[in-house]
């Protein structure tokens, strides 16, 4: 460690760090464009000027390697009009067209010209222009538009040394320098929106963003990507019940300042809500009425007893079987297994996992690490003691599935045993195959069918009962990430009036034998499973590391709350000073 | 003997002769004499790398190429064996002459090319180095046949390859041609334009030395550093000693001098030399008209009036003491009929469009500058311009950008415009801009104070 004195305060930060960490370090704000903490040093943007004593020459902090002893002096009158200057220079080219861009409220350009900028612009001169090289789709799904572009060659960094695919370049020399993707090629990696959040400015926006909302009115939620296992911490950004853009948010073991364009881009699907009233099959006909959640639960229930009390007395028929998902929270399973087998004694709830397209994201800690499931959950499920049911295992829904041909005219016993009379699905969309006619088939054998959904699928068609169930914006609760982390998911948006979550939904059926309390929320179950769930025992609801860091400021800003996080394994985040809101009151 | 006196041409002295390129005349006129001699003791211990080394640091030779750096320290700063470990050392010869008024090392690799092999094969022997590179400007497309012939040839004749002369030292060299850009002529950027990269100048430290060519330590010596080491080695420290002004300025040295003089070209005398020799040299100035200015070290360094020149020994302490800087030596004479304004404007669009576009202060400050003064000339200057111009430049240079282009582009600028200010003012009296009467511009300095006193940054 060296110790360092920053305008008379002392510090002391790991050897290799340099100055400007150094003055984050000790609270003093050095406005910069260029510096990333998981970028090489360039040094080029000349924002983060500050003296260095002992150097007579003013000095771009990021370039300046700390030492023992080293005082920084970074609030004098030259450090300040070093840092005017560069804004100065800046802006002169910079079309200032913030009324129509996508990155203002969030733009590094605007915080620091606040910061450090002139309060007058001495330039006449024509400002330059890229024609052609605007409001261009690079990529699929980013838009460069070279005139707000400073220069900082952040995206070039991200594309040549985290992803490793190079697209991006300079092109051209001097004061007509721009980026642009090398001849031929598209910008077109799986984390290619990642460029648009090291943008410090609105040069790379993504398509999917472009002009939907100015971020100042974006509400923040912390939340996990459920994309698949890797759970990348995220922001769901939205306002009034609408889900706008994911942003990724810093995790430093997990997908540090990442996030892959596949995940982030499935915001647009949370808006969606086919179910918003539960619906129940009228007898002997063909189509489903809707109805209310107390008619609509305590049909569940009557079908539920009605088959544990079957399965009594006759041998057919007589099962229930409970299909759980990865794609729900670990309390949402445990309220499965708690209900259906601790309670109901109908057998171990099952789940099936989809293999999904691979998927990767880079962090300093691992590299690169990789998610293969199509779903954020597996592990959690696992632990809250569900049965993973894989291809070729015995179990009641691989029988249920082997039995989808012989079904209609076998009748005997040993057949038809396997087959449920109720079978309770508490996600519609578990896997891909819910939209096979013949997985589905398979499927409806049971006597009644009932499922949690919020997308109209094959499966959904086929249901009994469907109970309209919130998407992950507006659940609570923990997901458990393929490196085994427990991460929080916070409720974003209160979903559609009587949409319930599948928290809410199960509390309320088990409220309906005694077993569970409706008034519990995802925390009360979380600190319930604490004793039977691996891995949970330690665990606090409210702790960072369940937590995660808050919501970035802006995009760009991002590690501005990570302190000096050299070393990932310590906890060096600060704790937002306003407290979380506690939901339970 | 003064070490001024006029002295037989030494770098030029094969200028002229028929076929000077081609081995032949030079191994005739005792070529390659020193690279047998040391490569001949260097078995024996006669001839080691220390006292190459020591030789070149006691002739007091400092670089050709602008900065005026003793050679023989830069040499001194490659880590030992011991240190560097695996990594070779690599020999960076800077044939990037891109300066303004600059063409000496163009003419010492046309005329005479074995010269500067030669001393690259004594710098090399003297760094421990395998292989040495020739970063030659991508314009100079004769220079660079002529250079791959020399290189052929001294291949052939073993002077370069596996065992040199049954010395077993080994030692290649590339020529390498560069794409014409200016700032490659800077030695990190020539470095990364070596490495197939876009010539953006480095962060220092680390400096080439012990960062150099992919990751190695490099020393970056100019053309006619190196060939100067062949002459040290030939003829001695003492003699190169005794040309020259004084113990810090020594040897010969060319000056391009070009302008209004009436024998422009390239001419060799002891450094130091006075302003006023160096122009009878050349035939004094153009239609012998009176002289204006003089821009000593090439577009980079600051212009001198005929006035500040007077009696100036033409070497880099002397030059340096009137605030300018001998550079590259490349003097561009200004009579009484040249323009300052439009030189000015020209050299800022120079650089306006040579700046490599890395950092702010240059890539946004240079068009800005060329913008404002091409108004200035066209006829659309304000007032305010002249001020505003100093002020720009003046937050440009001085550690404001990773290399030293943006210090050289506002050099000629704030030169001009201070020493020839009522050059731009006539300009501006002619303004027709529509904001001709704008009062002086808003003191920003101040402003900066008060909202650092009133703590707003």
């Amino acid at each position: 460690m060296a110790r360092v004195t920053v305008d008379g305060k002392v510090v002391e930060v790991p050897n290799d760090a340099n100055a400007l960490e150094a003055c984050r370090a000790a609270g003093v704000d050095v406005p910069h464009f260029c510096y990333h903490p998981r970028l090489s040093i360039v040094g080029q943007c000349r924002m983060c000027m500050v003296e260095v004593e002992g150097v007579p020459k003013i000095q771009a902090s990021c370039t300046v390697p700390v030492r023992d002893g080293m005082v920084i002096k970074a609030s004098t009158e030259k450090a300040l009009a070093a840092r005017n200057a560069t804004m100065e220079f800046l802006l002169i080219n910079h079309p200032l067209d913030c009324p129509i861009c996508d990155q203002a409220g969030e733009c590094k350009l605007q915080d620091n010209a606040v910061g450090a900028g002139l309060p007058v612009s001495r330039t006449s001169e024509p400002r330059r222009q890229f024609p052609g090289y605007d409001r261009t789709p690079i990529g699929p799904h980013v838009i460069a538009d070279m005139t707000r572009c400073i220069q900082c060659t952040r995206c070039i960094r991200f594309c040549a040394e985290i992803t490793e695919t190079g697209e991006l370049a300079f092109v051209e020399r001097a004061g007509h320098t721009f980026v642009w993707t090398h001849e031929g090629r598209a910008l077109d990696n799986d984390l290619s929106a990642c460029t648009a959040d090291v943008c410090p400015v609105g040069a790379l926006t993504t398509k999917e963003f472009r002009f939907r909302k100015r971020v100042w009115w974006l509400d923040k939620t912390r939340s996990v990507c459920d994309g698949c296992e890797i759970g990348c911490n995220m922001s769901i950004e939205h306002r009034d019940r609408v889900v706008y853009r994911f942003l990724p948010r810093v995790q430093a073991g997990v997908n540090d300042f990442w996030m892959c364009d596949y995940g982030r881009f499935r915001s647009e699907d949370l808006n969606r809500q086919d179910f918003t009233v539960p619906e129940i099959r009228v007898a002997s006909s063909d189509a489903r009425k809707q109805t209310n959640w107390g008619e609509a639960l305590d049909a569940v229930k009557v079908a539920v007893d009605r088959a544990r009390n079957e399965g009594e007395n006759i041998a057919s028929k007589g099962r229930v079987l409970v299909l759980g998902s990865a794609r729900l929270t670990t309390e949402e399973n445990w309220l499965l297994k708690a209900l259906f087998e601790d309670s109901l004694k109908v057998g171990t709830p099952e789940f099936v996992v989809d293999e999904g397209p691979k998927r990767r994201i880079r962090n300093k800690v691992d590299g690169w690490i990789y998610g293969t499931e199509a779903a954020a959950n597996s592990r959690g499920a696992e632990a809250a003691g569900l049965k993973h049911t894989r291809e070729g295992d015995a179990s009641a829904l691989s029988l249920l599935l082997s039995k989808k041909s012989s079904s209609s005219s076998s009748s005997s016993s040993s057949s038809s045993s396997s087959i449920p009379a109720v079978l309770y699905i508490a996600d519609a969309a578990f896997t891909e195959r819910a939209n096979d006619p013949n997985f589905v088939s398979a499927l409806r054998q049971a006597s009644v069918l009932i499922v949690h959904a919020r997308v109209k699928n094959a499966l959904t068609d086929a249901a009994d009962i469907v109970l309209p169930a919130a998407p992950l914006s507006g659940k609570e609760g923990t997901f458990v990430n393929v490196k085994g982390r427990v991460q929080r998911v916070d409720m974003a948006i209160v979903s559609a009036p009587i949409v319930r979550t599948d928290l809410e939904i199960l509390l309320h059926l088990g409220g309906r034998w005694g077993v569970f309390d409706t008034q519990w929320t995802a925390r009360d179950v979380f600190e319930k499973m604490q004793a039977s769930v691996a891995g949970y025992a330690d665990l606090d609801w409210d702790s960072d590391a369940v937590v995660g860091n808050p919501p970035s400021i802006s995009p760009a800003a991002a590690y501005d709350v990570l302190g000096l996080d050299r070393n990932p394994d310590v906890e060096v985040f600060p704790r937002p000073s306003v407290a979380a809101p506690d939901r339970r009151s | 003997m003064s070490g001024l006196s006029p002295i037989e041409p030494v770098l030029l002295a094969r200028r002229g002769k028929p076929d000077s390129a081609s081995i032949q005349t030079y191994l005739a006129d005792g070529g390659y004499t020193s690279w047998k001699k040391v490569l001949g003791g260097a078995k024996s211990g006669e001839w080691t790398p220390a006292k190459v080394t020591d030789l070149v640091k006691a002739s007091g030779l400092r670089g050709r190429g602008g900065a005026g750096f003793p050679c023989g320290m830069k040499w001194t700063f490659v880590p030992s064996k011991e240190k560097r470990g695996d990594k070779p050392v690599y020999l960076l010869c800077n044939a990037d002459e891109s300066e303004p008024g600059t063409f000496k090392d163009r003419l010492l690799m046309e005329t005479d090319p074995h010269q500067v092999l030669e001393g690259m094969m004594l710098a090399s022997f003297a760094l421990d180095v395998k292989h040495a590179y020739l970063y030659i400007r991508g314009e100079m497309v004769h220079a660079t046949e002529v250079l791959n012939k020399a290189v052929a040839e001294a291949y052939a004749k073993g002077f370069l390859g596996k065992d040199v002369l049954g010395s077993g030292l080994d030692l290649d060299i590339t020529i390498h041609r560069g794409a014409g850009a200016y700032i490659c002529g800077e030695e990190t950027a020539l470095i990364e334009s070596l490495e197939g990269k876009r010539g953006h100048p480095r962060i220092k430290p680390p400096f080439p030395a012990v960062w150099g060519v992919w990751g190695c330590p490099t020393v970056v010596n100019n053309v006619e550093t190196l060939c100067c080491v062949k002459h040290i080695l030939d003829r001695g420290a003492n003699w190169f000693k005794s040309i020259g002004r004084n113990e810090k300025n020594t040897g010969p040295k060319l000056y391009c001098v070009s302008g209004h003089v009436e024998k422009p070209g390239v001419y060799e005398a002891p450094i130091g030399v006075p302003w006023e020799t160096l122009l009878a040299m050349a035939g004094g100035v153009k239609g012998g008209r009176k002289l204006k200015a003089v821009i000593p070290g090439g577009a980079s360094a600051p212009i001198l009036t005929a006035k500040e020149i007077e009696n100036l020994p033409m070497d880099f302490d002397g030059v340096a003491a009137a605030k300018s800087m001998l550079g590259s030596a490349a003097i561009i004479v200004m009579d009484e009929t040249t323009d300052i304004p439009k030189a000015v404007t020209n050299i800022a669009k120079f650089f306006a469009h040579e700046s490599c576009g890395q950092c702010t202060p240059c890539r946004e400050g240079t068009p800005w500058l060329h913008k404002m003064l091409k108004r200035i000339v066209n006829g659309e200057g304000k007032k305010t311009d002249l001020d505003l111009l100093l002020q720009i430049a003046g937050q440009m240079g001085n550690g404001m950008t990773i290399c030293v282009f943006a210090d050289a582009a506002i050099a000629p600028v704030l030169s001009g415009v201070t020493k020839f200010r009522e050059e731009f003012e006539a300009y501006i009296a002619k303004s027709n801009h529509p904001n001709f009467a704008l009062a002086a511009p808003e003191d920003v300095t101040n402003k900066v104070a008060e909202r650092t006193a009133a703590g707003i940054h």
